[in-house]
């Protein structure tokens, strides 16, 4: 059950405009923001701020130091909590207003905010509660707000315990007075330390690491536990029960499990408050609840067909969580051979058409080399032509040059002819020979 | 034209911080079973009395004290309030007093000594902001420097308002009938007020003689760990 308070990740303040961007826990530079403060904005002053400060609107400017003082120092360093002596010791101003400002900015999750921290995740119950809240006085007071996120908020008197039926969380002085609803009782209680909470989320590192450290360390759940960073012992427990495991891995917390179901069925019965809870074993404890609601007949049956069916789901899924990615090839050679012709024409059907696939290619690109060939061979004879064009040009140019002086030269013969003629008439005749 | 000097004078005035924001300066100097406590914060008197233990237990908690500091810190946060209301509704003259304020502090590695003249007539005046100014201009890294800055000023700003409410109580204890408008009072200790006249008449300028620009910079320095171990001993000295 992942958190259902969507959280904002804001830019470190070197920008004035904050841009929402999709969820990374992880980075270092991204700080969190709660989605009901998302009004938040270095520059102006949001109404709720007006609304729960008067120094916000007596001397705006004074109260945006000092926010912005405030905030800019949180997330200097996010990962730790800053007190109220740090900031005042480094703001200059009345510590009464600085006080107001920094415990309506401590309530609004916008400085001493640890979201990864397992106690901010809420219940669905409560947040069904805070949301309906929060929609019919959205951004009001600020006192509804750690009942979004961090602690467990019993819902007939706000304090804390837990019941598991239903969601229902009950304080101590609640279940005592019997303030619970009709129709639940007494035994359908479990009690829940409040440092417990609900079931995050397993990621796939944190499932192969407990693997891991189950193969190291076998039964000790303690150990298994401190390898497993963040998951108590029981979480541990309850995880590794959770996967579908065959007979194959663990014989004998097998039988343990069952042996136990039926010897601590009888026990937890008569303690209808369940003190096994707080049992070393968490794999008693676990037991213990369980057969407790369901009754030790049940338990056992029930645990014996589970085991069955989940050895046949292991069988069908094929998965083998031994395994490292190395040893994959081996487990999926085994894998292949009984498994069948219909994974194998399948593969083989693929292969063919991939094949077929780069011949056309390949084919299309010769087609292609050959268009190109071909376009730059005419190109060539083109060029070709051009180039004998321009010989034959140079070479009329230049007989049409001789011939011009030719008849140049002959010219000037008759102009000579012309004014020898009159004085010597036998010029003529002397060249007409 | 030269305005008469009295027409500076102006009728008593209700007994106020003179500033834009009327802070109380708080002391402590709490020590428990080998434990001291030092601390100098500005204090807002019209918070509810409510805030004064509210303060003290986040005090607390938030430095880790032992317990029974938390009834220390508030009674001594109690006993100075009640101090500064006792002046409440006592009159205290404005007359021209422009003072010196003097700086002369050490906040963990940053020493400041500085000197300026301040306006008590000017109401509006801020120490807070002067302080962020000083910051701000004279580049200094330590954010404790601020709130130390702030502190100082209001500081002296008390003492010389309260001298001026006694000295005016006294006065008029003394010389009954006089016109609160003709009496000068020169206020006892540090910070004598300047005459303006001498200093702004019409023959000199605003600008100060150039053989006092020393005198009135601001010095900030950075001191080294052993400078600062020596400074401490010194001060446990003169504490003790």
């Amino acid at each position: 059950m992942a958190s259902s308070t969507p959280n904002i990740t804001v830019e470190p303040p070197s920008s004035a405009i904050e841009t929402p961007q999709p969820i990374t826990s992880s980075d270092a530079n991204l700080i969190l923001v709660p989605s009901h403060s998302r009004w938040f904005s270095w520059d102006s002053i949001h109404e709720c701020e007006i609304r729960n400060i008067p120094e916000s609107s007596k001397n705006p400017r004074v109260y945006k130091y000092y926010r912005n003082s405030i905030v800019k120092f949180f997330r200097f360093n996010p990962n730790r909590k800053i007190t109220f002596t740090d900031v005042r010791k480094i703001i200059v101003g009345d510590v009464g207003s600085i006080r107001r400002v920094f415990d309506f900015l401590e309530a609004w999750g916008l400085i001493n905010y640890h979201p990864s921290s397992s106690l901010s995740k809420p219940l669905k119950w409560e947040d069904k509660d805070a949301k309906s809240d929060a929609a019919s006085n959205s951004t009001e007071s600020p006192s509804l707000v750690p009942a979004n996120e961090a602690k467990r908020i019993c819902s007939v008197c706000m304090d804390c315990f837990a019941c598991d039926k239903n969601n229902r969380k009950l304080c101590a002085r609640c279940f005592i007075r019997g303030n619970y609803r009709i129709g639940m009782s007494n035994t359908k209680f479990k009690r829940v330390e409040i440092s417990e909470e609900t079931k995050n989320e397993w990621t796939e590192e944190e499932t192969l690491n407990l693997l891991e450290a189950i193969t190291n360390f076998g039964d000790d759940w303690k150990r298994v536990s401190h390898q497993v960073v963040g998951r108590t012992d029981k979480e541990c427990v309850a995880r590794f029960l959770e996967l579908p495991f065959g007979d194959q891995l663990k014989p004998p917390v097998d039988a343990e499990w069952e042996s136990e179901i039926v010897g601590s069925g009888k026990s937890s019965k008569r303690m209808c408050l369940t003190p096994l809870n707080d049992a070393i074993n968490p794999i008693m404890a676990q037991a213990a609840f369980l057969s407790a609601l369901a009754g030790t007949e049940v338990a056992q049956a029930a645990a014996q067909a589970a085991l069955t069916s989940l050895s046949i789901v292991y069988k069908s899924t094929r998965i083998n969580y031994r395994s490292f990615p190395r040893n994959t090839l081996q487990q999926d050679a085994s894998v292949a051979s009984d498994g069948g012709n219909a994974s194998d024409s399948i593969q083989g059907s693929l292969l063919r058409a991939n094949l077929q696939l780069e011949k056309e290619e390949s084919d299309v690109e010769k087609d292609i080399y050959e268009v190109i060939d071909v376009q730059m061979k005419n190109i060539q004879d083109k060029l070709i032509n051009f180039e004998d064009l321009d010989v034959l040009m140079e070479k009329e140019r230049q007989q049409l040059e001789q011939t011009k002086s030719l008849f140049f030269l002959d010219q000037l013969n008759l102009l000579f002819r012309k004014t020898s003629a009159p004085t010597t008439g036998e010029g003529n005749h002397v060249k007409s020979n | 034209m030269k305005t008469p000097v009295s027409a500076f004078y102006r009728n008593p005035v209700k007994f106020r911080m003179p500033t834009s924001e009327n802070l109380v300066p708080i002391r402590l100097d709490i020590e428990i079973d080998g434990h001291r406590y030092k601390d100098a914060f500005t204090w807002n008197p019209s918070d509810p009395d409510s805030e004064v233990v509210v303060f003290a237990k986040r005090t607390v908690r938030d430095l880790k004290l032992p317990p029974p500091f938390v009834t220390q810190i508030a009674q001594s946060i109690q006993s100075q309030l009640a101090e500064f209301r006792s002046y409440d509704g006592q009159d205290m003259y404005a007359g021209e007093k422009i003072v010196p304020i003097k700086l002369d502090l050490r906040v963990n590695h940053t020493l400041v000594k500085d000197q300026f003249l301040w306006d008590l007539n000017n109401f509006d005046s801020d120490p807070e902001e002067f302080a962020r100014t000083f910051c701000r201009d004279m580049g200094i890294e330590d954010p404790e420097v601020g709130p130390a800055i702030a502190f100082a000023i209001r500081e002296q700003l008390y003492e010389i308002v309260v001298q001026s409410v006694v000295s005016a109580r006294e006065s008029r204890l003394s010389k009954k009938g006089r016109r609160g408008a003709d009496f000068f009072p020169v206020s006892k200790g540090g910070a004598v007020a300047v005459d303006l006249v001498k200093l702004f008449g019409i023959k000199s300028s605003v600008v100060r003689k150039r053989k006092e620009w020393d005198v009135y910079e601001p010095i900030v320095d950075l001191l080294s760990n052993e400078e600062v171990d020596i400074l401490e001993a010194k001060e446990e000295r003169n504490f003790r």
